[in-house]
């Protein structure tokens, strides 16, 4: 269980992240969502350990900063892509908390070997990563966050940059991860895509928690409209799942507008 | 054998050609000169066996070459390794080793002890270029306003201050037009001061700093990173990075002191070595400081015996052969990628 008690966080005089508490269970799949300037990133970065902040975050009840064996993975939105290092090179830094940086035991080149195989990049082991495309980039950001054998992950607005069909890959892969028992906590501005994937949905405005609950319920509050625009639609499509549309004016799809 | 053996085995390669090259060099800048010497001779002499050089050949090596090429490879090693790890600390091909003021800094400083004219100035050049190197440091992190600032504005800070250095060297220079000379000499770089008591105190600060980069080179992987990735792999960037700025800065206001400004040494040697391990630098900082003290021989030997007896200054000589081959790296490495 992670949990938030009474977090803030200041910038000089601002308080971007104001009185946040939260319980995330073990587990589970938890969507950040809101506007731009909310406070998810900067809730993402607090949980890393690298903002000052007043408050706890604690992991079974140990405070996250005194944590150190605790393993949180990160995947950014936008990585920072070294020139000269290969697939491999990059997933194996995934171990380095582990094994120590530049050391590479058996155990740990068995484990990237095992998690590039599936990503879908054991042939691409050599090459370097300033030359993949997006989605295989995104690909093997999951790889070493895989490899860190992380009971956290943190992923910023994974599928940003991926077209519809690696959105859809890097999602079912996450999903497989968290059905392992790991933790994932993502933000997302897709609110469809978090709400088909995430069991739990935290909308967030302005440095607070708005709403924090069961996907289906959170995407039919009012909440959900009064963080964004009034003009947001939720249609339900024939199997039932939602889709959220910012809408100018009413579209005719599905059964249902709710 | 696997292919990570094979990759291996291809670094350990690498690192002893490096070593072998260095070795090479040493022997040829110790051998060549106005009087050139015996190999087998010098080897001899060296190792304390008999046979070795004549008593004045011997004093010419002991007193005068090898103080000479054991400081050109302290200030080529310590150029080279800054440059390197400058480069992967602000994630820039192009840093080099004086991009955070402590060339200006350290020329200031010399600018200060050659105009003041007072005392031993071989004694005194030294220390001022130092201080002035690692005070123009320091100043540039208190400008930026912190210790672990972001690498962008340290870079900015780095140049104002740099430019304020350089604004003030050149007052001091128009006011003291005798010391434009000196002055001017020693920005072109020169290791004719070297002497086994410059060796011990510039070699002291270079093996200090070479040492603990060379230790948190593998970390050095995390700057590589954003710094949220660092933090997830357990590292705090910000630690490394001053950890890393002040041990280059240490090499490099050492350097300078004990040598002048010698450019191109911490651009091209890294990118070269880069080019030949298709590594990332600071996973080969112990091959970049052999290859950059190699090449700082190689062209103290051409600055000593190019025009011989006359003396070009090393800086001339690095940056002749330096910006060709730069230009020749880039364009083969552009024609490799296409």
């Amino acid at each position: 269980m992670i949990s938030l008690e009474n977090l803030s966080v200041r910038f000089e005089n601002r308080e971007v992240l104001q009185s946040i508490s939260l319980d995330i269970p073990e587990g589970t799949w938890s969507c950040l969502v809101g506007p731009n300037g909310a406070g998810k990133t900067t809730l993402l970065r607090t949980m890393l350990g690298m903002q000052p902040y007043s408050g706890s975050i604690k992991y079974n009840g140990r405070e996250i900063a005194k944590n150190k064996s605790l393993n949180i993975a990160f995947v950014p939105q936008r990585p920072s892509i070294p020139a000269a290092m290969s697939v491999a090179e990059y997933v194996m830094l995934g171990r380095a908390k582990l094994d120590g940086w530049g050391k590479e035991s058996a155990h740990s080149r068995n484990i990237v070997h095992e998690m590039l195989e599936a990503t879908q990049l054991l042939g691409m082991q050599t090459q370097l990563v300033n030359t993949l495309s997006g989605g295989e980039m995104q690909r093997v950001l999951i790889a070493r966050a895989l490899v860190q054998e992380p009971e956290v992950m943190l992923l910023d607005e994974p599928t940003s940059a991926l077209d519809l069909h690696h959105q859809i890959a890097v999602l079912n892969k996450v999903e497989e991860i968290k059905a392992t028992g790991v933790t994932v906590i993502s933000t997302m501005h897709d609110i469809t895509l978090g709400a088909m994937y995430a069991e739990r949905i935290i909308i967030m405005q302005s440095g607070r928690v708005l709403l924090d609950g069961e996907s289906q319920s959170v995407i039919h509050s009012p909440e959900l409209r009064s963080a964004f625009d009034d003009r947001i639609s939720v249609h339900l499509l024939e199997n039932g799942r939602p889709v959220i549309i910012a809408a100018k004016r009413e579209i005719g799809l599905g059964n249902g507008v709710i | 054998m696997n292919k990570n053996q094979i990759d291996r085995v291809w670094r350990w390669q690498i690192t002893a050609s490096a070593a072998a090259a260095l070795l090479i060099a040493c022997l040829l800048g110790v051998g060549f000169g106005p009087i050139n010497l015996n190999f087998g001779a010098i080897v001899r002499t060296l190792l304390g066996l008999p046979n070795g050089l004549q008593a004045e050949d011997r004093t010419l090596l002991l007193q005068l070459r090898l103080p000479r090429v054991v400081l050109g490879a302290l200030v080529g090693a310590a150029l080279a390794t800054s440059g390197a790890v400058y480069q992967s600390v602000f994630r820039n091909p192009l840093a080099d080793p004086y991009l955070l003021g402590a060339a200006s800094g350290a020329g200031l400083g010399a600018t200060i002890a050659i105009t003041s004219g007072g005392g031993n100035l071989h004694a005194l050049l030294p220390i001022f270029a130092f201080l002035g190197g690692v005070l123009t440091v320091a100043a540039t992190f208190l400008v930026a306003g912190r210790l672990f600032a972001d690498p962008s504005t340290l870079l900015l800070a780095g140049i104002a201050v740099g430019s304020f250095a350089t604004a003030f060297q050149t007052y001091l220079q128009q006011r003291n037009s005798a010391a434009l000379r000196p002055v001017y000499s020693w920005i072109l770089g020169e290791l004719t001061v070297a002497s086994w008591d410059v060796v011990k105190w510039a070699g002291f600060y270079i093996f200090i700093a070479l040492f603990v980069l060379i230790r948190i080179s593998k970390v050095l992987d995390a700057l590589m990173l954003s710094d949220e990735e660092a933090y997830s792999l357990g590292v705090s960037p910000q630690k490394i990075r001053f950890i890393a700025v002040a041990a280059a800065t240490l090499a490099t206001a050492t350097a300078v002191s004990a040598s002048g400004l010698i450019g191109f040494v911490g651009i091209v040697v890294p990118h070269l070595v880069r080019g030949l391990t298709k590594r990332a630098t600071n996973r080969s900082l112990l091959s970049i400081a052999f290859v950059g003290a190699a090449f700082l021989v190689i062209a103290d030997l051409g600055a000593r015996t190019l025009l011989s007896p006359a003396e070009l200054p090393i800086g001339v000589i690095t940056a002749f052969v330096g910006a060709p081959f730069f230009l020749f790296v880039l364009r083969t490495r552009n024609r490799g990628s296409q």
